[in-house]
């Protein structure tokens, strides 16, 4: 039996006995003609009778039957369907997926595509509160849907009823498009698992999204999703939110870049600023702040479509510790990628190991006299100068660089040393001399390329002497250490001369070790400087001496000093990655138990406070707690209670996706076919309307007003089939009669 | 107009008076003039004598005028006809219906003074007999000017009332009328198309000329109504509701079937027949009947 959405509505039934009525009220308003020509008029009427009058019942009926399908119409008149009202329980569920992914804040005119989203869920709330039948909604973000540990739709099966939709649009006005760049797929498996327990029920699935290319362009998990839901009989609906990909710019990255870090020494900072518009980008402004005080504003001159560009910028902090950084563009459609930031780590100094084979330590006194100047200007640098036996007897782990400067043997456990030094991300540099012995680093420290040394030596070599000075003894390449010297005129490198040199053997080829490069060469192309990546670390080695025994670089060229200052930052250590944290993704805090007892505390960036929690040990010994609101970027600090100790605090950066800022669209009929056969309906949101006719109460309101028409046409048609229309005057009897 | 006169159209009477009225056939009485009359010789008066014209009989031409002018004339006399008559004119209930500015009644009263006014101003001599199932009131035929006036008097009296019967009304007129002539009947033959039949076939057979106008309403015969209506007869009791355009179509079929057979039988008989809406200007009906009997007159 057929229910009714208004049944209120069929009071108005006994309207469709109108027609009698106008018909009866007829028969006792009719026109009065005393007539001559009766004779014709009832030899019509004995004619027409029985015709005349089935006509005239059957328009009756018709007239009737058109009140009654108006009336059953606005009534809304719904029948079970097929399998959902007979075999089943006829309830419906009403799952909505929403992207509240970051692009969803993409605007344009008055609204955005969030706003558009909140619209369609509204509208099918609206919809099935208005449903008889039983009706259940879920709502489930993709933010919530990402969680890692468990997902938490923000209304789960809730029963809809009259006070659904105020609770529903309590909800929604409350919901902000999240920082997170979460994908469809965590909410699709976990709606899979709701369809697939609840078998019993129709299941209509919306996923309401701005279908971007970055999801969307290989759809091969969400595509199985997808067909598992569609083989679990669930109803699906891909409801887009945008119809156009808008320009758009995003910082991709904010870290130190390569340099000396320590406090009161400019940190290079590099920010990369990615376009993901389909127009180049010109003038763009990042402004930068760090620890909250604004700095110099970075300009980039052009970024190309699809295009990134890295610059460099320099702050300074004076003090040790963590520091913050903070990068921000202008507004564009999207704003949460025009924020990134960036806790950097700055030591107070860094300490610089040099082991010098020459007991006056010559090269060390100028290597710690280029590293260390003194004076008012600081380069965060800290040297000690050491013999050889150091390496044996002390850790190396507290400084970042170690120098070999001329040293004729080391022991087996100062070569291991160093090479465990090297590999974890130590930087070593090496200077040969009349003291280095060959067989020493060909053994110990080249041992067939397995070693620290880059390259085997063979032995000692005089440089010819160039009397016509046609070239410069030394010749270096595009390479950090190297940067600033550079250049086909620089008179500084230009006076340097290198007398004698240690020749890499004649059977090494740079073809057997590609990580080895030669950083710089001698005027007859000999090897001087040649790099090579040992574990983490690096090792640079020159073949000459530091000291200007056997060259005079040391000696009153300035070169020499920023050469061996740009050798300290290369060799320092690669710059730190951009160890910020994605938006969402959980922070792990991790402590040593014998310096911080367990209560820690989250500050987030907006300043709320969080309670204590207790860090707790884990296997390894360590403590460690786990923080879950990491929803928005920014600075986040972790309060700790070291022992012994006032209570200190470590900060994180958390960032958003950047590839989330990607705006391009996925294009229908590219997603049909890589969807092909998942059977679903693409719909814009602008154009969503709640399709009752799916539903498991399938309205018949369609059927009625399809019978609707047709009784109009039919009573129409046979109103003029009985006469009961004006006619076009008939032709004149009597033109012909009165000839 | 003069209240005596209420069926007397000026503007009729001025077009249709350039018109001769001539009998198809031999009818009785003098054929001095435009009618051939078995009848010469009686009771001619001459009034004028006219320049003879090529057609002109030359029993006419007064010899006299020629041996004394070498020019030849015509005599003519004061009565060239003896024309006789008759107005047939339905009085019955049904020709009070009208839908525009006459009733079939009124514009038959018109149609017969018209008529008779005409014949009159021919000298020739006009009767009228009004008649609804039986004769209401007779005008014996008389050739004076001021018999219209009696003509016209019997039309005013005769209000419609009954019904028609036609029959019964030719076989007096043929018995009051032996004298061959021209009956001319003005009526819508709402009546039993045997009996008018069979009249106009017993005129006939006496040697009467029979003209007829068959007057209709445009009502009746286009049969415009809409919305319910109820008919109810003028000539009897009955009565029919209904909703019109349901029988507009079997109506007009009945009707076409009824006028077919009203003039099939009248050119069975050898009678002259015009169907004729009130609606229709009067003189432009007469002039072009009138005209159009002339033509077929002077090519039989």
């Amino acid at each position: 039996m057929p229910t009714f959405v208004h049944s209120a509505l069929l009071w108005a039934l006994p309207v469709v006995g109108l027609p009698v009525l106008i018909h009866l009220i007829n028969l006792m308003r009719h026109r009065r003609v005393r007539w001559a020509a009766m004779e014709f008029l009832l030899a019509s009427q004995r004619k027409n009778r029985t015709w005349v009058f089935l006509k005239q019942l059957l328009l009756l009926l018709l007239r009737m039957a058109v009140l009654a399908a108006a009336v059953l119409m606005v009534a809304r008149p719904r029948m079970p369907e097929r399998l959902g009202g007979l075999l089943r329980t006829g309830r419906t569920h009403h799952l909505v997926l929403l992207d509240d992914s970051f692009s969803m804040s993409d605007r344009w005119a008055h609204t955005s595509a969030w706003d558009e989203a909140k619209g369609v869920v509204r509208r099918v709330g609206a919809a099935a509160v208005e449903e008889a039948w039983p009706q259940r909604f879920t709502l489930l973000r993709f933010s919530r849907a990402a969680v890692s540990d468990s997902a938490r739709p923000d209304l789960l099966a809730e029963r809809v009823d009259r006070q659904f939709l105020e609770r529903l649009d309590g909800d929604l006005d409350r919901m902000e498009v999240s920082q997170s760049a979460a994908g469809p797929l965590a909410a699709l498996e976990t709606i899979v698992q709701l369809v697939a327990d609840a078998a019993d029920e129709q299941s209509m699935v919306y996923l309401v999204s701005d279908f971007r290319s970055r999801d969307w362009d290989e759809p091969g998990q969400l595509k199985e999703a997808l067909s598992r839901l569609s083989d679990l009989g669930a109803r699906l609906h891909l409801i887009r939110c945008v119809h156009t990909a808008r320009d758009n710019l995003a910082i991709a990255r904010l870290a130190p870049g390569r340099g000396i870090r320590a406090a009161d020494v400019p940190l290079r900072m590099e920010v990369t600023v990615r376009n993901f518009g389909r127009r180049p980008a010109r003038r763009v402004t990042v402004l930068v702040e760090a620890d909250g005080s604004p700095q110099p504003a970075v300009e980039i001159e052009q970024i190309e479509p699809g295009g990134s560009v890295t610059q460099s910028f320099s702050v300074r902090f004076a003090t040790a510790g963590q520091h913050h950084v903070a990068a921000r563009l202008e507004i564009d459609p999207v704003a949460a990628d025009n924020f990134r930031y960036a806790v950097v780590e700055v030591p107070a100094e860094q300490r610089v190991l040099l082991v010098d084979g020459d007991p006056g330590a010559a090269g060390a006194r100028y290597l710690q006299a280029a590293l260390d100047p003194g004076g008012p200007v600081s380069t965060g640098v800290r040297p000690r100068i050491v013999g050889p036996r150091y390496l044996s007897l002390h850790p190396l782990q507290a400084f970042d660089t170690i120098y070999l400067l001329d040293v004729p043997h080391l022991e087996p456990a100062a070569v291991e040393a160093l090479e465990s030094f090297v590999a974890s991300g130590g930087g070593l540099a090496i200077f040969l001399g009349p003291r280095s012995d060959p067989q020493l680093f060909n053994e110990q420290l080249y041992r067939r390329g397995r070693g620290l040394m880059p390259v085997p030596v063979a032995g000692p070599r005089d440089l010819l002497v160039d009397r016509l000075r046609k070239a410069p003894d030394l010749e270096v390449t595009d390479h950090p250490i190297f940067h600033v010297l550079a250049g086909r005129r620089n008179s500084f490198v230009a006076m340097v001369n290198v007398e004698r040199y240690f020749a890499v053997a004649e059977q090494w080829r740079p073809e057997a070790d590609p990580a080895v490069r030669v950083i710089a060469r001698l005027r007859n192309g000999a090897p001087l400087a040649v790099e090579k990546p040992f574990g983490q670390g690096r090792v640079v080695a020159f073949v000459t001496t530091a000291a200007p025994e056997w060259n005079n670089w040391a000696r009153g060229n300035p070169s020499f000093v920023v050469a061996m200052l740009e050798m300290q930052a290369y060799l320092a250590g690669p710059p730190p990655a951009d160890t910020s944290q994605l938006v969402g993704t959980p922070l792990q805090v991790t402590l040593d138990p014998a310096r911080y007892a367990p209560p820690v505390r989250l500050l987030p960036p907006d300043g709320t406070q969080t309670g204590t929690i207790q860090a707790q040990p884990d296997p390894d010994g360590l403590l460690k707690a786990s923080f879950a609101g990491t929803d928005t970027s920014g600075i986040y600090r972790v309060e700790l209670s070291p022992k012994g100790a006032s209570p200190s605090s470590r900060s994180y950066a958390v960032n958003v996706d950047p590839s989330e800022g990607d705006l391009a669209m996925a294009d229908p009929q590219t997603l049909a076919a890589r969807l092909r056969g998942v059977r679903y309906e693409w719909i814009d949101a602008a154009e969503f309307r709640y399709g009752r006719q799916d539903y498991a109460a399938r309205h018949l309101g369609h059927v009625l007003l399809y019978a609707l028409v047709v009784l109009l046409v039919g009573e129409q048609l046979l109103a003029r089939s009985a006469s009961y229309h004006p006619a076009a005057r008939a032709a004149s009897l009597a033109h012909g009669g009165a000839r | 107009m003069p209240a005596s006169k209420p069926f007397l159209h000026p503007e009729a009477i001025r077009r249709i008076s350039r018109m001769e009225l001539r009998a198809r056939h031999v009818v009785e009485g003098f054929m001095a003039g435009m009618h051939r009359s078995p009848y010469f010789g009686h009771s001619v008066e001459f009034r004028e004598h006219r320049q003879y014209t090529w057609g002109d009989d030359l029993r006419n031409v007064d010899w006299k005028v020629w041996a004394k002018q070498d020019r030849l004339y015509v005599k003519r006399y004061e009565e060239e006809t003896n024309l006789r008559a008759t107005l047939l004119v339905d009085v019955s209930a049904s020709m009070q219906y009208g839908s525009g500015a006459m009733s079939k009644y009124e514009y038959a009263a018109t149609i017969a003074v018209s008529l008779a006014y005409l014949i009159l101003r021919q000298h020739d001599a006009v009767g009228c007999v009004a008649f609804d199932d039986r004769v209401r009131m007779a005008v014996p035929q008389r050739t004076r000017r001021n018999h219209l006036d009696s003509i016209i008097q019997a039309l005013e009296v005769s209000r419609p009332a009954n019904k028609t019967q036609l029959d019964g009304v030719f076989h007096l007129v043929a018995e009051s009328y032996p004298r061959r002539g021209l009956v001319i009947l003005v009526s819508d033959l709402l009546a039993p198309r045997d009996g008018l039949f069979r009249g106009i076939r017993l005129l006939r057979s006496r040697g009467h000329d029979v003209m007829v106008f068959h007057l209709l309403d445009d009502e009746e015969l286009d049969f415009p109504f809409s919305g319910p209506t109820r008919f109810e007869d003028l000539e009897a009791p009955a009565a029919l509701s209904c909703n019109p355009r349901a029988l507009r179509q079997g109506y007009l079929a009945a009707l076409q079937g009824y006028l077919a057979e009203v003039r099939h039988g009248c050119v069975r008989h050898q009678t002259d027949y015009a169907l004729v809406r009130t609606s229709q200007p009067l003189d432009a009906v007469l002039a072009a009947y009138l005209s159009n009997r002339q033509g077929r007159h002077r090519h039989s």
